[in-house]
């Protein structure tokens, strides 16, 4: 003790700080392993194991999931070094030397700002990449043309959460009214739209805005924020202790969202078939949903051949009113003008991969200019998409996202902390440091789930089908050159029924291949090939194969959720807070259950395609009664743990399953899933609260009959 | 500077009783007063599966409780004890416990300090003891469990529980800190001044304290108190508990002696403890314990484990308190006392800013380990 004496710092020399940072290092990062082995092997062993598929680009998926563990453990040691912090002190120090309107300002402007640093509308749109603007005219709008006016509605949505979340704390309000009044509300709304085909489609992405917004950067900051405010309100007794913002952040985002709904129902054409859709009498009014008629006319031209087997009419026809003159027209203008071609389809080469794909010859011909372009250009654009992953984009994509979410947000924090409120930043150095490691890890962590759980989420999604039905394995595709007709051989179906076939030699096997003309060039004598597998489990959507994909669904939404960084920053906020009384492993068991089961009736949802509103409304409506009958602490950390479990790590596994399982069985949307994932913890969490009050209350009441026996005596 | 000897009252209570007991108090003059979270531990009899998984161990439930302290002058201790054991019902086993130290406020803010109560009558507790004295015991965060399972299996007394950050020699190494974690976990326990020993020594081995890095262990005395005694929970085969029957000696015998554990004494005086120690406590707002302790360290202090709490202030006249407060238990050694002090009250540590109260008190024993002198 003695050579401590001096106050000074102590000279560490390199030998010692490597000492020192050794076990540091070693035990975040271990810590981060187990919470996201078993997701990582569970889908490599359900793939290769289980469906029979070795992983295709097993290297890359290797390096993205390492990156994946050590983003995380930068992320997790940023928020708890950084942000949480920052948000704490500030959740101290504004209400004691600001009045109340400049700390609602504040709130309003954090859950603004904290939408538009993490755009939860990317997310979004590719849930809805599928939604055809005649199946459902109003989800299409407000994802596509009216996207910006979606975002901003989420954002006022997240404002006014954090902002009465705030409110509640300063006047330790309870949280049960406000679920009691939104819920219901929100349920009745939901109820409604069920028999109104447009607001049908759009109560699946109001709910799963709710779901999404609260991104891993946000629950962090406004846990810390609530829990520092909570500290200073003088109150004897709070038990919601800095709890509940997530959850009105998860609710007032879908009043927004359905209320913008009802804004522009009036304006949008009721859903038709595609055809009717397109035509020339029905033009005006589908006009509603497009910039401009090139755009309608370009998206008509990239998803007319979207889904042969459910699109019977031929849309790209009916928007040029049946006239191949004027499609070709837009061809040629497409073609001569790069830039208008860009905007509009998306990318520089759509035009020759919507050509190389779905084009005539004619139309080829236009598009390539000569017959040998067109051979090369079919060979070239004809094939799947293959992802370009160049580093250099990578790097600098992600590391632009990481640096939007967190740096605005953080700067405004100590801006409002320096100026406004007119305090010190408290261990500066420790802070920015953890800001840094909090972007460094979140950029690194967003290119480990690109390269590594996204592939791998998606090679799982789009091949589980396989278990109840034949899929196809389009990285298989292998073309056949020099194809001769002659090879084709037809048999009979017991109905009678003629099929096209032909023999194929794959090394030494001789494999049937059924005939689809589509497939067939004449032009280049090429057969493009795709090899299907399944059903691997009982028959055509047969049972055992659909109870396989259930049973993968939980154990994926079980294993996603614990390895989810604002479920763990959650967990160790309860364990702090509740001083070790709420554990966080029990926490996280309760909620990583609960989107299991949440996950699973989602997909089921998907497979039997059941509305909504039927998985949706009753276990709110049960979550009412439960609500009413826990305590208030159980409350508030139950409903925010449904705000937290849908983030970076479950969100993309979920998708991917989703549209793998919805594109093979064609369904409109891929929403839902999300939201349902959002429920089933709050029931579980509020269940195992319920527990734990009676063994509690057991306990006193064994108590107190022990003076009977007493007094008795 | 004062230096009164003054009561500090501790009541450790069940969540559920807080507003019956900040009720009580504050009807009958305390008007400051600090409220922080803890958790009491209980062994639980296991039952169905994880019985036999336990091999019938008993496994360990935690519940939350709410510490309440405050100062009053001595001649008013008796009736806050009273007054809180009829509020939180701590005639019942399982509803907390409550104790007062004789304590010196050295300084305080105008805002806090001592609370000036009318006298009362009240009836003396029956379950009040006078044979006591308390441990405290600083360890990494996630060892307490350890330490109050071996408390609990004694069967002396409940310990609570709480939360706390280190600062001392971590925080001369830069950003290089960050490497050694801060979280403390803080074990409070009043035994009968006869189990004491016993569960301190068992308490040093359990912790491995012994060991360096591990943490600290002392005792500080109590002058009375009503101890938790509910160390088990679930159904019990027989016709009275553990706890009643103890309970029920106690009153036979009239006092505690007679759980004095035979013998086995002579091998623990083995052991090297440091004496005439001081506990100095310095409760100020959030946010400025780490610069006062920094202030403190600078004149030696070793450092200091900071744990949040809650201020509940009624009818406050005058200065505002805010009740985000925060307190700094320093342990060390009488001579370093006043140096100490005055070190805190040069940097601030009694103004409007950190509206800051030191009260110390004496630390008879305290134990850790300590570098071999070469």
């Amino acid at each position: 003790m003695a050579a401590n004496k001096s106050g000074g710092k102590i000279k560490v020399s390199f030998g010692q700080a490597l000492d020192l940072l050794g076990p540091y290092v070693r035990e975040r990062f271990m810590g981060q392993v187990k919470s996201v082995w078993l997701i990582i092997l569970y889908l490599i062993v359900f793939q290769t194991l289980v469906l029979g598929i070795p992983i295709a680009e097993a290297s890359i998926i290797a390096v993205g999931l390492s990156l994946v563990i050590v983003g995380l453990t930068f992320f997790m040691e940023g928020l708890l070094l950084g942000l949480m912090p920052l948000g704490e002190v500030i959740g101290v120090k504004l209400p004691q030397k600001s009045p109340v309107i400049i700390i609602l300002i504040f709130a309003f402007m954090v859950g603004m700002g904290a939408t538009y640093a993490e755009p939860a509308i990317g997310v979004l749109k590719q849930a809805g990449s599928a939604v055809t603007p005649w199946d459902a005219p109003l989800l299409f709008l407000l994802l596509n043309k009216h996207a910006a006016v979606l975002v901003l509605g989420v954002g006022v949505g997240v404002g006014i959460a954090v902002l009465f979340g705030v409110l509640r704390f300063l006047y330790n309000w309870s949280l049960k009214p406000f679920i009691y009044i939104l819920i219901s509300g929100l349920t009745g709304v939901t109820i409604w739209g069920f028999f109104d085909p447009n607001m049908l489609h759009l109560t699946g992405l109001a709910w799963d805005c709710g779901a999404v917004t609260t991104g891993p950067v946000t629950v962090p900051l406004v846990l810390a924020l609530g829990i520092g405010i909570s500290r200073v309100v003088d109150s004897g007794d709070s038990d919601s202790a800095g709890f509940g913002v997530v959850t009105l952040a998860s609710l007032f985002p879908i009043i927004t969202v359905l209320a913008l709904g009802v804004y522009f129902l009036g304006s949008v054409p009721a859903p038709a078939p595609a055809a009717q859709f397109l035509s020339a009498e029905h033009r005006p009014q589908s006009m509603v949903l497009f910039d401009s008629e090139e755009h309608m006319q370009a998206y008509a031209l990239q998803n007319s051949y979207f889904n042969l087997k459910h699109q019977t009419a031929q849309p790209v026809e009916a928007v040029f009113d049946g006239d191949r003159q004027r499609l070709n027209q837009f061809l040629t203008r497409l073609k001569d003008e790069p830039a208008l071609a860009e905007t509009l389809l998306g990318s520089p080469d759509g035009l020759a991969r919507w050509a190389a794909r779905h084009g005539d010859d004619a139309q080829r011909l236009l598009v390539f200019g000569s017959p040998d372009a067109v051979a090369t250009g079919v060979m070239r654009y004809g094939g799947t998409e293959q992802q370009s992953t160049a580093l250099l984009a990578l790097l600098s994509n992600n590391f632009s996202l990481a640096l939007q979410a967190i740096l605005p947000l953080t700067l405004f924090l100590i801006l409002v902390l320096v100026l406004i409120i007119r305090e010190r930043l408290p261990r500066p150095d420790e802070i920015l440091l953890g800001i840094m490691f909090a972007i460094i890890g979140m950029g690194v962590f967003n290119i480990g789930i690109e390269l590594g759980l996204t592939k791998l989420g998606n090679q799982v999604g789009g091949k589980l089908p396989a278990s109840f039905t034949a899929i196809p394995l389009p990285e298989r595709t292998r073309t056949i050159t020099n194809f001769d007709e002659k090879v084709i051989k037809t048999a009979i179906s017991e109905q009678g029924e003629q099929v096209d076939f032909f023999y194929l030699k794959d090394d030494n096997n001789y494999q049937e291949i059924p005939f689809d003309r589509s497939n067939f060039d004449p032009a280049t004598s090429h057969y493009r090939y795709t090899p299907a597998i399944g059903p691997l489990f009982g028959g055509q959507m047969g049972l055992s194969g659909i109870l396989v994909v259930l049973l993968f669904a939980f154990v994926m939404g079980y294993g996603a959720t614990l390895a989810e960084p604002a479920l763990n920053a959650l967990g160790l906020t309860v364990e702090e807070i509740t001083v070790g009384t709420f554990k966080k492993s029990l926490l996280m068991q309760a909620v990583a259950i609960g989107v299991g089961v949440g996950i699973m009736l989602g997909v089921a949802k998907i497979i039997w395609n059941i509305p909504l509103v039927y998985l949706l409304a009753p276990p709110y409506l049960l979550l009412l009664v439960i609500t009413w009958a826990s305590t208030e602490e159980f409350v508030n950390i139950g409903w925010d743990s449904a705000g937290v479990t849908t983030g970076p790590i479950t969100v993309p596994l979920v998708l991917a399953m989703g549209l793998g399982i919805g594109g093979q069985i064609g369904v409109v949307e891929g929403f839902g899933i999300l939201s349902m994932a959002s429920v089933c913890p709050i029931l579980s969490v509020l269940l195992v609260g319920m527990r734990v009050t009676r063994k509690r209350k057991d306990a006193l009441a064994s108590a107190s009959g022990e003076t009977h026996a007493k007094v008795a005596a | 500077m004062f230096n009164t000897k003054v009561s500090r009252i501790t009541a450790i209570i069940n969540k559920g009783s807080l507003s019956a007991v900040v009720q009580a108090l504050t009807a009958n003059g305390v008007r400051h007063m600090q409220v922080g979270a803890g958790r009491a531990s209980a062994l639980e009899e296991p039952r169905g599966l994880r019985a036999i998984l336990n091999a019938g161990n008993p496994s360990m439930a935690n519940d939350p409780v709410d510490i309440v302290t405050f100062l009053v002058k001595q001649s008013r201790e008796d009736q806050m004890i009273a007054l809180i054991a009829d509020a939180a019902r701590l005639s019942l086993p399982g509803m907390g416990s409550v104790y007062s130290e004789e304590v010196n406020l050295i300084n305080s803010h105008d805002s806090c300090g001592i609370n000036d109560v009318p006298s009362l009558s009240v009836k003396k507790p029956e379950n009040l003891s006078s044979e006591l004295i308390g441990i405290g015991c600083i360890v990494q965060r996630g060892q307490g469990d350890a330490i109050a399972r071996v408390v609990l299996e004694t069967g002396a007394t409940v310990p609570t529980i709480t939360y706390g950050y280190g600062t001392g020699v971590r925080d001369k190494l830069g950003l290089l800190r960050i490497t050694i974690p801060a979280e403390k976990e803080v074990l409070n326990l009043v035994v009968s001044r006869y189990d004491a020993e016993v569960v301190m020594e068992l308490m040093i081995a359990a912790g491995k304290l012994n060991q360096p890095g591990r943490g600290f262990i002392y005792t500080h005395p109590v002058r009375q108190g009503i101890i938790n005694n509910q160390i088990t929970r679930g159904a019990s085969g027989h016709a009275a508990s553990m706890e009643q029957i103890i309970s029920a000696l106690d009153s036979v015998k009239g006092g505690i002696e007679w759980r004095r554990r035979a013998g086995g004494s002579a091998s623990l005086n083995a052991r090297q403890f440091l004496g005439g120690m001081v506990n100095l406590s310095l409760i100020c707002n959030e946010g400025q314990a780490a610069g006062l302790v920094k202030a403190a360290m600078q004149v030696g202090a070793p450092g200091a484990t900071i744990s949040k709490m809650k201020s509940v202030v009624r009818e406050s006249e005058g200065k505002h308190v805010s009740p985000a407060r925060e307190i700094a238990v320093l342990i060390i050694s009488q001579n370093q006392k006043n140096d100490v002090v005055e070190a805190i009250r040069t940097s601030g540590g009694f103004q409007d800013a950190s509206q800051g109260e030191i009260v110390a008190c004496e630390v008879p024993r305290a134990f850790t380990y300590l570098t071999p002198k070469a």
